[in-house]
């Protein structure tokens, strides 16, 4: 069915759907929990429907109505491995309570110790820490849902409190907020009705719980999230989902320009501004000019950087220093100016950069084969025809080729002429056009 | 000739494929001009003056009877029942439909022809000299590497938005017909110490508003290492080449104002770094691509020589005729025929649907199938037997092409002008009319010897006007249309630009003006033997300038 493709849709709503979401939402009593994700998990979206749960203080209420409707309903939890002891002792507790059969730990990616080697990075950069122990393992797996489950309730903050049962997001997916009309006392009368397994930290006043660095206590009375990033400017990960396992706000199209590994995703990176400097600048594209500038700050910062590549700019004047980016952007200010392909080149091929290299600017259907073929692996794209040939993956392109180029997918052949190279083997995710 | 294997195929019905769907959504509305306007190029479709012109290349100049009665299908169902072949070797379609235009390129495809890099900032068509494969004066057959340089630089990934257009042109011969010197890169055969044929390289040659003689940058690279050292050549450009001015960013420019020297250190260091690597051309790839370059089957016809002088006597159309529009083989008995597409009146460079099919029948019988387009818009019969020459002729005679002027004054390149051409400020064709009225007659033309006329009609030097021993360039000046004439230019190997002598001309006064120039060549040369250039050399301006001016 058309609501189980993971394609990202039209910003603009379909009114029928629209439609539909206010029928359903009509259709079931405020306290009717069960019903909700009866309709959402086998009529509504069936076979493509999850949730993510942290397993912390109050996700029992939920992950208990899970097991009435499909205890092999997917539940992703992210294991980030900083959890407390007794978190990871309490989701094998809830599965084995519940009869949960289908709970997913999703891991950071390896190449988290390129960014964190030591682990510490909680403490510098809290904010990239969350990025790549969560959102970054997290992208990957949303796109493969039309639709997700979450623990919101209205009574939590001032903008839930009109929350429905079923949304629609602007990318098209549905979300089910079977808690929707609980209070803190219905969470409470409920775990105790049907004997639900406490939290072990949750005596110890620990009320909302994530990760052991980045959560402590909190008193009586205070609010529950008040122990989170304790000390810190900083309240939620920052991400599409927060602790309760919820999707704390739907992502704009707008901030969707990032296309890596044949999907559009959000960007973690930004743009160098006149307002950064050198030691705290993190996720930044620093230009290559100010890079040489300030390089020792750079290196000796222990913030994830990348780097921005002008026309004109030379990257041998970096060469030395390529280990220390993250991402590389490669700037392409007019798509005439073809400047850019010479430097991915040189980057991939003589220096051998094998991180991101994402090509930015003027970034039209046309060069996108091209830029692909000299190294560049990500891209960010602002025009929205482009956005639509890349997720159709309908891009013009001629994928028989005469020069060897590229450090990675064009390989020799072998029984080709000279000079010849079949037809790329990109990822399967960029090319699966289901 | 080279024949595509499944690949090539491959590739060409892809680009097809491709620019066919852009063509559909252009006209569906989906694509405005302005975005389109970047996919036609890439294709060799401009929007001209009155409509759009079609370019297709011909790679190297080298085309098959099949693929010339294709340009003459195109041109009778999709065109008016013409074509004009280019000073690029490339033929232009000047009044096709945009909607017709797949059509028309799945056509060619059929018969292993394309427009790709016929336009746009990339690396255009390699052309070569027109007697290549033939000439007797040859040290090497260049086409096969111009094969290979053609398909390194199809859709090369990193040079498709260079800082301006890229020209490379080959010639195997030490008698430069392919005005090599005058090109982004030129590529002449050369015999090293140890007698292994490899390459000069000459670079920052052009025409345009900044006439510039190319330079040695190399004296000798060798074929297994030529495509590295032109992709360092590309690189140096592609990265700081001007691309603040559209009319400085030729590479000419880049070599100018860093001086050779310094352009050299830049190249040679790139090409210290990818020599020997995977661009190194196996001998076996320049052997398999040789093979379809193979001598043809040529037949001993018990004739080696032909009396031109009693076949003077006897018909002095066909003697005039063998005497201008033959060239020696490298294979004794046989002979490369120019076929002047420079009428007397007419359009130079224009063919019509019949004549190519004619020409096309004429190649197929007495030419192993093989046919040349050369940079002075001419078409040639490579390899035709001496004892074949007569039917030739009469072949050419009945399809109105028997014209016996190659290489004489009324054998002129010729850009479009105003009449076709967007670009242009005044006309090119009318003029080109004119002069070749003036002189059309055999014995005039005959005393007046080899001559090279070029005439652009704008200062982009289309039709080569630096170059032409009289160069004739149109400009508008007040809403005139003025000719501004040079003398003294030569493409070939000892390459000059021509001097601009004084005021020019109002159209009607040209053909004036070039008789006068005539006339005081015929009145000062050393002897009917001394041509027009190198009395030229000898006198200096004064006497052409005083020629067209008086001494006043």
């Amino acid at each position: 069915m058309a609501l189980a493709s993971p394609i990202i849709a039209e910003p603009k709503h379909d009114k029928l759907r629209q439609l539909g979401i206010v029928a359903l939402n009509g259709m079931y009593d405020e306290m009717d929990a069960e019903g909700v994700l009866k309709q959402a998990v086998e009529d509504l979206l069936p076979g493509s429907i999850a949730l993510v749960s942290s397993f912390g203080a109050d996700s029992a209420v939920l992950l208990h109505l899970v097991s009435k409707v499909d205890p092999g309903l997917p539940v992703y939890f992210l294991e980030t491995g900083k959890h407390f002891p007794q978190t990871l002792a309490y989701v094998e507790t809830l599965k084995a309570h519940l009869g949960l059969s289908n709970v997913i730990a999703l891991h950071p990616d390896a190449d988290i110790r390129r960014f964190d080697p030591d682990g510490t990075l909680w403490e510098t950069d809290p904010d990239s820490c969350c990025y790549l122990r969560k959102t970054e393992p997290l992208e990957g797996v949303l796109d493969g849902y039309g639709g997700w489950v979450t623990g919101r309730k209205r009574f939590q903050t001032a903008e839930r409190g009109v929350l429905p049962h079923f949304e629609l997001t602007s990318d098209d997916r549905i979300k089910v907020n079977p808690l929707a009309y609980f209070t803190h006392e219905d969470i409470e009368a409920y775990k105790a009705k049907h004997g639900l397994p406490q939290h072990p930290l949750y005596e110890a006043g620990y009320k909302s719980i994530g990760c052991a660095p980045c959560t402590s206590a909190v008193a009586e009375g205070e609010d529950p999230r008040a122990g989170r990033w304790r000390g810190r400017d900083k309240r939620e990960c920052g991400i599409h989902f927060d602790f309760n396992g919820s999707i704390a706000r739907p992502v704009s199209q707008a901030s969707l320009t990032l296309f890596k590994d044949g999907a559009v995703r959000t960007d973690p990176w930004k743009a160098w501004t006149e307002d950064d400097t050198a030691e705290e600048a993190r996720y930044t594209h620093v230009p290559l000019a100010v890079f040489r500038d300030y390089r020792d700050v750079f290196l000796a910062s222990p913030h994830p950087i990348g780097l921005r590549v002008d026309p004109g700019d030379r990257v041998e004047d970096v060469a030395e220093d390529l280990d220390r980016f993250s991402s590389i952007a490669i700037n392409f200010p007019a798509f005439t100016d073809g400047r850019g392909y010479s430097s991915a080149r040189l980057l991939r091929e003589r220096f051998g950069y094998a991180g991101e290299l994402r090509g930015v600017g003027d970034v039209l259907t046309d060069q996108i084969p091209f830029m692909r073929r000299c190294g560049i692996d990500a891209l960010v794209v602002t025009n929205a025809a482009t956005r639509k040939a890349l997720e159709s993956n309908a891009l013009a392109e001629v994928a028989h080729y005469y020069q060897p180029v590229g450090a990675r997918r064009e390989v020799p052949a072998g029984t080709r002429p000279f000079l010849r190279r079949p037809e790329p083997r990109v990822t399967a995710s960029a090319r699966s056009d289901t | 000739m080279y024949r595509y294997d499944e690949f090539d195929a491959a590739f060409v019905g892809e680009r097809v494929t491709q620019f066919s769907d852009q063509v559909r959504r252009r006209i569906a509305g989906e694509l405005t001009e302005e975005q389109f306007r970047p996919l036609r190029l890439m294709n060799g479709l401009y929007l001209q003056l009155h409509a759009y012109m079609l370019r297709i290349a011909v790679p190297y100049g080298t085309l098959s009877a099949r693929q010339m009665r294709m340009l003459a299908h195109v041109a009778r169902t999709y065109d008016r029942g013409y074509g004009h072949f280019t000073t690029r070797q490339n033929i232009q379609f000047n009044w096709p439909k945009l909607r017709d235009v797949p059509a028309i390129l799945s056509d060619l495809a059929s018969v292993e022809m394309h427009s790709i890099q016929t336009s746009g900032n990339c690396v255009r068509n390699v052309t070569v000299d027109q007697f290549a494969g033939a000439a007797a004066d040859e040290i090497i057959d260049p086409r096969p590497v111009a094969e290979i340089i053609r398909q390194w630089s199809s859709l090369h990934p990193e040079f498709i938005y260079l800082p301006r257009k890229f020209k490379i042109a080959m010639t195997g011969s030490p008698n430069d017909r392919a005005a090599v010197k005058f090109h982004d890169i030129g590529l002449m055969a050369q015999t090293n110490r140890e007698g292994a044929v490899g390459w000069a390289v000459y670079v920052g040659g052009g025409l345009g508003r900044t006439p510039m003689v190319g330079k040695l940058i190399n004296g000798f690279v060798a074929h297994e290492h030529l495509l590295a050292y032109l992709e360092s050549i590309l690189r140096v450009y592609n990265r700081y080449g001007r691309r603040d001015n559209k009319f400085k960013a030729r590479i000419k420019i880049l070599v100018h104002e860093e001086g050779l020297e310094n352009f050299k250190g830049q190249v040679e260091q790139e090409f210290a770094e990818i020599r020997g690597g995977v661009l190194t051309l196996p001998l076996e790839e320049l052997d398999r691509i040789e093979a379809y370059f193979a001598e043809p089957d040529y037949a001993d016809h018990g004739v080696v020589a032909i009396d031109v002088e009693r076949e003077k006597i006897l018909d002095p159309a066909f003697g005039r005729f063998l005497e201008n529009n033959t060239f020696p083989h490298k294979r004794a008995g046989y002979s490369a025929v120019t076929i002047s597409l420079k009428p007397i009146g007419g359009a130079p460079g224009d063919a019509t649907a019949e004549q190519m099919e004619a020409v096309a029948d004429l190649a197929e019988r007495y030419s192993f199938d093989e046919l040349r387009v050369s940079h002075e818009q001419n078409l040639v019969l490579p390899h035709v037997a001496l004892t074949d020459l007569r039917a030739v002729y009469d072949g050419l005679a009945a399809a109105g092409l028997a014209d016996a002027n190659a290489g004489e004054i009324t054998d002129m390149i010729t850009c479009p002008g105003l009449d076709y051409c967007a670009l242009a400020n005044a006309r090119s064709i009318p003029i080109a009319q004119d002069i070749s009225r003036r002189f059309a007659a055999p014995e005039r033309a005959r005393e007046i010897g080899k001559l090279k006329i070029k005439i652009s009609g704008c200062i982009n030097a289309c039709g080569h006007h630096h170059v032409g021993h009289i160069g004739i360039l149109g400009v508008e000046k007040k809403g005139t249309e003025l000719y501004q004439i040079t003398v003294g230019g030569d493409g070939s190997e000892d390459a000059a630009v021509g001097k601009i002598l004084g005021p020019g001309f109002v159209a009607d006064e040209v053909p004036n003006a070039i008789e006068r120039l005539v006339d005081a060549y015929i009145a000062e040369r050393s002897d009917p033997g001394e041509t027009f250039i190198a009395a030229y050399r000898r006198l200096g301006d004064a006497p052409f300038k005083e020629a067209l001016y008086g001494n006043g």
